[in-house]
C-alpha cells in the first residue's frame, strides 16, 4: 500500500524529533507499532510526539489514556488524527 | 534505542560501564562536577521563549541520566549514585566507594566524567576537557589489581578532573591530591 504525503511527513517528524539513529522514512511501516515492538518508542518519546503534534498541527490531545494509546498504535491511525485535527 | 538520548560523553561513559561491568551487576557511582550544562541551558533559553519544555530533554537535564540510561539499558538494577562535589569529585567517589566496600561489596565500579561548561558560564568555572575514566575498585587483592592508599596531603593546586586521573593511571603523575579534602592517593606496590 502506498504511502500518502501526509504520512511521509509524519515519519520524518518522528526521526527528526525523536533523534532516532539509522532509521530512515522506508523503515517505518505504517501500519506496524510505534510504541515497544515495531519501531521500539517508549513513554518519553510519546510525551514529545505529543509535543510535536501541538507545535506542527497545533493538536492538543485529551490526557485520557486510551484514546492516546488508540492514536498512537501505528503511522496510519496518527495520520488519522492529524487530518481530523489539525488547526494548521 | 536509548542511545539516541545521549551525548558524546555520555556514550563513552556507557560504553566504558559494558566493558568494565559486563554482567551489569555491580554498584555505579558516576562523578561530574558539571554534567550535561549544555542540555539545561538550551532548555532556559527555551523557556525563556516561551516554548514548552522538551519531555525527553527534560529527562535528561538531571544528573543522574547517564547512569539512569545505562541503567534502563543494561538491565543493572543495583544501586547507582550521581555525585557533584564543587571541584572534589574524586575524593567524594573514593568516599563513597569506601562506604560501601565496608558495607560488604566486594567491588565496584567509579566512573568519573566531565566536559566544558557552556561558553556562556566558562568565566566562571576552570577550563576542562571532555574525558571520562572508569574504574574497578575492591577490598580483594588480586594479580592484576593494584592497592590504592589515600594519605593526608596538603595541596593548593587545581581541582582533579577526569584528565588528571588518566594520567595518574598511565603512571605518568605518582600520586593525584585533592585541594579541597587535603587528601592524595597513590598507587603502593606498583607491579614491575
Amino acid at each position: 500500500m502506498a504511502t500518502t504525503a501526509l504520512e511521509h511527513e509524519l515519519k520524518e517528524m518522528i526521526i527528526e524529533t525523536l533523534e532516532l539513529e539509522d532509521v530512515t522514512p522506508d523503515d517505518i511501516d505504517p501500519e506496524e507499532p510505534l510504541f515497544v515492538e515495531g519501531l521500539g518508542l517508549d513513554s518519553i518519546d510519546a510525551l514529545e510526539l505529543g509535543l510535536a503534534l501541538q507545535k506542527r498541527y497545533g493538536i492538543t490531545l485529551e490526557s485520557e489514556a486510551e484514546s492516546s494509546r488508540q492514536h498512537f498504535a501505528n503511522l496510519k491511525s496518527l495520520a488519522s488524527l492529524v487530518e481530523s485535527r489539525r488547526q494548521k | 534505542m536509548l542511545r539516541r538520548r545521549l551525548n558524546l560523553l555520555g556514550r563513552a561513559v556507557c560504553d566504558m560501564l559494558a566493558a568494565i561491568d559486563p554482567d551489569a551487576e555491580s554498584v555505579i557511582l558516576h562523578a561530574s562536577r558539571h554534567g550535561d550544562g549544555e542540555r539545561t541551558l538550551e532548555m532556559l533559553y527555551g523557556l525563556d521563549e516561551g516554548e514548552p519544555l522538551s519531555p525527553a530533554r527534560f529527562g535528561l537535564s538531571v544528573h543522574n541520566a547517564t547512569v539512569g540510561v545505562y541503567s534502563i539499558a543494561s538491565g543493572n538494577r543495583r544501586s547507582q549514585q550521581a555525585i557533584a562535589a564543587s571541584g572534589g569529585e574524586w575524593a567524594a567517589l573514593v568516599a563513597e566507594a569506601r562506604g560501601y566496600l565496608a558495607d560488604h561489596h566486594s567491588s565496584l565500579v567509579v566512573i568519573f566524567s566531565d566536559q566544558p561548561v557552556p561558553e556562556r558560564f566558562a568565566a566562571y568555572a576552570p577550563e576542562s576537557f571532555s574525558a571520562a575514566v572508569a574504574l574497578r575498585l575492591g577490598v580483594e587483592p588480586a594479580t592484576t589489581a593494584r592497592c590504592l592508599t589515600e594519605t593526608p596531603m596538603a595541596f593548593d593546586g587545581p581541582t582533579l578532573q577526569p584528565l588528571d586521573i588518566i594520567d595518574w593511571l598511565m603512571g605518568w603523575r605518582e600520586s593525584v591530591a585533592c585541594p579541597m579534602s587535603q587528601r592524595g592517593w597513590q598507587f603502593a606496590g606498583l607491579p614491575s
